[in-house]
């Protein structure tokens, strides 16, 4: 609990420290000149799924509302036709709004973070599955799995079922909440590691797929939440009743601040790892701009031999905040969905102390 | 809607993006639970389950096994003790057949030998008689063959018979 709230403020701390910053930078470098690196244009969502050199516009999808204040929904292959149609128009601030007034009320627009959730998730499901159908044909149920594929499939999804599921929530409820595990934390993987790839870019580096992803954990712990979860948010037993008054609304916040501890965390560490990589590399450039082309080279050397030792550490960030985001999940739900199996005197002994 | 920053950047929360990764979570996750998970975790409970009755049956196999060996070392044993009493018994038993029969071999011999002498005695007397008779005769024969027929046959057969009665008996 201190341990989460303290999280908050931190994250609140550097979201505070950060920002401006980032403000700054964008309004300073893009207003005067075009910026040697574009940390930013990097790491944002963008209207295009870039693979291989390619880039491919991906389709929009508006729901908006015109100065005559009624909705439609639009949609347009990219955004370049939605511009042309003349419905849409491109701002002063580079966002695409209704040309004659109005405004978008949902942005429905598929974005490569979207398309990379899509493969993250994708994936999970999919080896999942191939994994599914050589356990229904027996390999691995009457006879020892078999190949690596099968053999590594099953360390993990083991170590999901008992390390971490199987230790945080009740024996009799655990297998409930497999799948969601398993899901969520294949599925963080994917997307972690996706962005390791250097054209990819990182979903989890964005706020709005973590918050969603601790909003379905959220969800999932109420969801789950017995008499006794709900008693000591409310009603937190064994405490003189004017304690209530502070406890209850801090056991209310709580409820919200785990779930968007989860969120943050999960992002910030993403999204640092990258804008880091960047930077790093950016400074090749910078350098080569500042300086000429030898200045560049030679910080180039040492940009990439950091870069090549960040990398290995990204990767295991990958997997590392892929398995903290499961495990806290994990915690929270058995927190919630826990039975308290004692008698009343036990039970205001162990909580008044 | 966009939470801190005017679209494109990465800390804006975008209603849109949020509401798509909702309906893809949702329909992955019914997926995952509905068809691509339950089939793993069954598999693999069945065979946790499988792998604790076999080593539990194989423990149980071992411990039978066991017994039945215990069980086959205390019978040989058994079976042994039984056998040398058995040939002691036996032993014992041939012994005294064997000194039984000894003695009524003795027994036998004995009584054989008793009867023989019994009727070699008797072939004696018989002899005896056959002999004092054939020498009665001889000697009336003789005695007659010697004295000649003058002589009165009753009265000298008469004198014989008592001159051998007063013989010695044997």
């Amino acid at each position: 609990m201190i341990q989460s709230l303290r999280r908050v403020f931190l994250t609140l701390l550097f979201l505070s420290i950060s920002t401006p910053n980032i403000f700054a930078f964008e309004a300073g470098e893009g207003g005067e000149e075009e910026p040697v690196i574009d940390i930013v244009g990097t790491v944002a969502d963008h209207d295009y799924f870039k693979a291989f050199g390619a880039k491919i516009y991906l389709p929009r999808i508006y729901y908006w509302e015109d100065a005559a204040g009624e909705t439609h929904l639009d949609f347009y292959t990219s955004v370049k036709s939605a511009e042309a149609s003349e419905e849409f128009t491109h701002s002063e601030e580079g966002v695409t709004v209704p040309a004659d007034g109005g405004h978008i009320i949902v942005d429905m627009s598929l974005t490569s973070h979207l398309l990379y959730f899509w493969f993250g998730l994708g994936g999970a499901v999919f080896i999942t599955f191939l994994a599914a159908s050589r356990y229904r044909k027996g390999v691995g149920r009457d006879v020892e799995p078999k190949g690596a594929l099968q053999n590594l499939f099953e360390v993990l999804f083991i170590f999901v079922r008992d390390e971490i599921a199987k230790e945080n929530i009740d024996d009799h409820k655990y297998a409930r909440f497999v799948p969601y595990l398993f899901t969520v934390f294949m599925g963080i993987s994917f997307m972690n590691l996706f962005g390791l790839l250097p054209w990819a870019a990182t979903a989890t580096a964005d706020l709005t797929v973590t918050g969603t992803l601790a909003v379905i954990t959220f969800v999932i712990t109420q969801f789950s939440g017995t008499k006794d979860y709900w008693g000591h948010i409310f009603w937190f037993p064994g405490v003189p009743g004017w304690v209530r008054i502070i406890l209850t609304p801090v056991e209310i916040l709580g409820m919200f601040t785990k779930p968007f501890a989860l969120a943050i965390r999960l992002f910030a560490n993403m999204l640092s790892g990258k804008i880091m990589i960047i930077a790093i590399l950016g400074l090749v450039f910078i350098f080569a701009d500042a300086f000429g082309t030898a200045a560049g080279l030679g910080v180039g050397v040492f940009s990439v031999s950091l870069t090549a030792a960040l990398y290995a550490l990204k990767a295991f960030v990958a997997l590392v905040q892929a398995y903290i985001f499961t495990l806290l999940s994990a915690v929270f739900i058995g927190m919630a969905a826990e039975d308290h199996e004692h008698g009343e005197e036990g039970y205001y002994t162990e909580h008044v102390e | 809607m966009t939470l801190l920053l005017a679209g494109g950047s990465f800390l804006s929360f975008n209603t849109g993006f949020a509401i798509w990764i909702l309906i893809s979570m949702v329909v992955f996750l019914f997926v995952m639970t509905k068809y691509a998970v339950p089939p793993i975790m069954k598999s693999l409970a069945e065979r946790e389950q499988n792998i604790k009755e076999s080593l539990e049956s194989a423990e149980q196999a071992i411990a039978k096994a066991e017994k039945i060996s215990e069980d086959n070392k205390k019978a040989l044993r058994e079976a042994e003790v039984k056998a040398q009493q058995i040939r002691k018994e036996a032993l014992d038993e041939a012994e005294l057949l064997r000194t039984e029969r000894i003695n009524k071999a003795k027994e036998d011999a004995a009584h054989i030998i008793e009867q023989a002498k019994a009727s070699i005695e008797q072939e004696k007397k018989q002899a005896l008689m056959e002999l004092r008779s054939e020498v009665a005769k001889l000697a009336v024969r003789s005695a007659s063959i010697i004295i000649d027929s003058e002589l009165d046959v009753e009265k000298n057969n008469k004198l014989v018979d008592n001159f051998l009665s007063d013989l010695p008996k044997n």
